[in-house]
Order: C-alpha cells, then sequence, then structure tokens
C-alpha cells in the first residue's frame, strides 16, 4: 500500500503517491528521490551511516519509517551547502582531511550538525566526542574525525 | 516485510482500532528503534503496524517532585530535560546507555516498556524508582507499576489494545545505574544494576537487568541495605554478595552466566558506592 507523503527535503518541497507504507526513509531518499550521499551501513541502527536530519534532530534513516516523518524538514548531505551549521561541519571535516573511503563522512557531518544546532551553550569536544559515538568509520580513521570535531567543539555554533 | 501503516489521530482512535476484535494482528510502532530492526529480518511481519505519531503523549515535565515523561517523548528529551541528570542521576545514567544520540532522538520511554527486551537499560533503573504506567484502553484506564507491567521477557501485562500514556517517576532520588558490556558504546547491556534510595520512605531499592530472562528487584538486598546511611562499606559487600547470589542469570550469545554473576557483584559494589559512599568499617 503506498500513500501520499509531503516533506521538506534539502529545502525542497516534495510531495509523492507513490512511497509505500512500509518503506524506510533511507530507501526513500536513495532509490526514489536519487539522493545517493545517505548511505546504507548495517541497516540495524548501529553504524550511524545513514545519519540524515530530520527537523534538525540526528535520525537513523534505516530505522525510520518514510511515513513517520511526514510533513517534517529532512536534511541530507546534498543539502548541507545551504544549512550554515552543516556547511560548517563539512568545511572543518575538508579542512582536517578526515575522510578516507568516505562512506560514514555523510553520517558523521550530520550527527555533529545535529548536536552542533541542539547545544545552546558551547559544547566541549570532549562532550561532542561522547555524543557522536553512535557513528562508526569502517577504515578506522578516527584520529583525523576527532581532529575535525575539536576543531568546531571550541566554538559556538 | 510488507505492511499496512495505520496513523490514528487521536487516542480514542487509537484504541479503537487496536481492541476491534475482527483488527488484523498489529503491531504498536512509536519510536520504531526495536520493532522496525525487528521488522527488518523477517519475512512474518505482522499485516498491520498502528503509529502513535499523532499521540499527545510527547511532553516531559516536573509536577512539584515528580516526573511526568509522556510515553512517546524521545529519550534524547528525557535526557536533556532540567533537573533529571541532578535529581535522577540513575535515570539519566540509563537513559544515555540506549543507542547513540540518533537512535534516542526517536527511541521513547513507552516502547522500552512495551517491547520489553530482558536487556532493557531502562526497566532497571525504573523499577528501582517506583515509576508506576498509566494505560489506556478499551476498558479505560488503570495505573499500574513498572514491576507489574513488565511480566517477564517480552511479556507485559498491557490488554489486547491497551497503550502506555504515561509513566511517572513519583520523586527525585539518588541512584545509579551502571552496566557492562562488550563494546562501550551502542551495544546491548550483558548486565545492568540499577539502585536509589528514597529520601522520604527512607528505603533501597535495587534491581538487576540483562542477566536474566527479565529485569528483576532483588527484595532480599534491599533487606540487607535498609539501616543506617551512608552505608557501611562491609553492608555494601554482603549487598554484592547477595546479588550475585540471587539474581536470576543464563547463558546466551552475550555473556556467560558465571560472568554476569561475577560482574553483578562488582557493579552492585560500584553503584551503591557511588550513591552513598561507605561510611564505616
Amino acid at each position: 500500500m503506498s500513500g501520499a507523503w509531503r516533506a521538506s527535503v534539502n529545502g525542497v518541497p516534495v510531495d509523492r503517491g507513490d512511497v509505500p507504507e512500509d518503506e524506510r526513509l533511507l530507501d526513500t531518499l536513495r532509490w526514489r528521490l536519487g539522493l545517493k550521499g545517505t548511505k546504507e551501513g548495517c541497516r540495524s541502527g548501529d553504524c550511524g551511516a545513514c545519519t540524515v536530519l530530520v527537523d534538525d534532530r540526528s535520525t537513523l534513516s534505516c530505522l525510520t519509517l518514510t511515513h513517520e516523518v511526514d510533513g517534517l524538514r529532512v536534511l541530507t548531505i546534498e543539502g548541507a551547502d545551504g544549512d550554515p551549521v552543516a556547511r560548517r561541519v563539512q568545511a572543518a571535516f575538508a579542512e582536517s582531511q578526515a575522510v578516507q573511503c568516505g562512506y560514514c563522512t555523510p553520517g558523521f557531518v550530520l550527527a555533529l550538525a545535529g548536536l552542533l544546532k541542539e547545544r545552546t551553550t558551547s559544547a566541549s569536544p570532549d562532550e561532542l566526542l561522547e555524543d557522536l559515538q553512535g557513528n562508526l568509520c569502517r577504515c578506522t580513521g578516527y584520529t583525523a574525525i576527532v581532529r575535525a570535531v575539536r576543531s568546531l567543539g571550541e566554538d559556538r555554533p | 516485510m510488507a505492511f499496512a501503516l495505520v496513523t490514528p489521530g487521536s487516542v480514542d482512535e487509537a484504541v479503537r482500532l487496536l481492541g476491534d476484535p475482527a483488527a488484523p494482528p498489529t503491531a504498536v510502532l512509536a519510536g520504531g528503534t526495536d520493532l522496525l530492526f525487528e521488522l527488518s529480518g523477517t519475512t512474518a511481519a505482522p499485516p498491520r503496524v498502528l503509529s502513535l505519531r499523532k499521540m499527545p503523549w510527547r511532553s516531559i515535565r516536573w509536577d512539584g517532585s515528580s516526573l511526568e515523561i509522556g510515553s512517546t517523548a524521545p529519550l534524547r528529551d528525557l535526557e536533556r530535560a532540567p533537573r533529571v541528570r541532578s535529581d535522577l542521576p540513575g535515570l539519566w545514567s540509563a537513559v544515555r546507555a540506549v543507542g547513540s544520540v540518533p537512535l534516542r532522538h526517536r527511541a521513547t520511554v513507552g516502547g522500552n516498556l512495551a517491547r520489553a527486551s530482558p536487556a532493557s537499560d531502562l526497566i532497571p533503573i525504573l523499577l528501582t524508582l517506583d515509576a508506576v504506567a498509566d494505560l489506556v484502553g478499551p476498558h479505560g484506564r488503570r495505573r499500574l507499576p513498572v514491576g507489574a507491567l513488565v511480566r517477564g521477557p517480552r511479556t507485559t501485562a498491557l490488554g489486547a489494545g491497551e497503550l502506555i500514556e504515561r509513566v511517572t517517576i513519583p520523586e527525585a532520588r539518588p541512584s545509579a545505574y551502571l552496566w557492562q558490556r562488550v563494546r562501550p558504546a551502542n551495544d546491548v547491556s550483558q548486565v545492568g544494576v540499577a539502585c536509589a534510595w528514597s529520601p522520604t520512605a527512607r528505603h533501597w531499592r535495587l534491581a538487576v537487568g540483562g542477566a536474566g530472562p527479565a529485569p528483576v528487584r532483588l527484595p532480599e538486598v534491599e533487606s540487607v541495605l535498609d539501616g543506617p546511611t551512608p552505608l557501611a562499606a562491609s553492608t555494601i559487600a554482603a549487598a554484592a554478595a547477595a546479588a550475585s547470589r540471587l539474581a536470576p542469570f543464563s547463558t546466551d550469545k552475550r555473556a556467560t552466566e558465571g560472568y554476569r554473576r561475577q560482574v553483578v557483584e562488582v557493579l552492585v559494589r560500584r553503584a551503591l558506592g557511588s550513591v552513598a559512599p561507605p561510611g564505616g568499617p
């Protein structure tokens, strides 16, 4: 069964009538909307590769039904450039060369952008790193990721 | 998996849809982090999933000294709610133990209770805080202590068509929750130990989760603790030994019975010590 799904994806209104009721947000983004920057890692909520922002909250798109985010704002890595916080995180990752194969990068960038958005006071780098534990890097290239996080943790979003 | 998704717009409609004797088997979806994980790996999905996303159960508020947690409030909201970290430190630690931040943006207290995982990090601490659940169903509303709601592994006292609306913690309590895992982050606990002291009733509560078929309170251990505070080091040691003797332990893919027995003793000692530092011999 399919039903109407309306949302804002990366600032663009989306209105589709063909989204099956049991479809995951991850699959809608990748296969219906062609936004393949969102990666499928474990599909069980363990790796964080599929993290997107839903109304500014980091969300595992593999464990979220598309219809559950009806009417909400979805931000994927393709929209990071249009979001001041995500853009800043992306720049920090580039600056720190915090990318190896790149598969985990979109999830890391959006999870970290979500953490910065929800904080009203400045966040310590250690707090940010603790709250990023749900994102795994399969290359184990954490040193540069930690460097990127530390470069962001010192200032306010 | 293939199922129809129904999203009732009111509590009455949800109860009616669920309680209808002619309705197809229906799974209830709150945050979905446990349910959708389970449904990923099966072709035997129920034909219908009922979403609670439009239920008015997302608020978290203090009413004097008691904390009312809407059953579908995201765990991340609970973790960040005022006074939770300071007044209910064990609850704060237990919530933080669940998955990761993105997972806690969707996972809920109601879902955690209704799914009643043997390894739930929340059930042990809710038991020690004497939390109660408000339920709504085809026969009206009722209130059950969490200990009566969670009956066993993946088993609750929820009747047909019955839903959890709210979980209430009656008072702030010095408390702690400690766990042991293979990986510290984003893993399932092999053992979890919760303890809390009631400043009004002046009694201890201690519960163990993850170790056996279901989270349990250990009244025999609590009676070892009740008495003068702060606890004497010898009392803490006796309680830890009693917990490792009395808790139900089992062996599964995460740990052996013997390992769990040893870890419980250590965690009980540390948890009690962190709530009430030893005060004498």
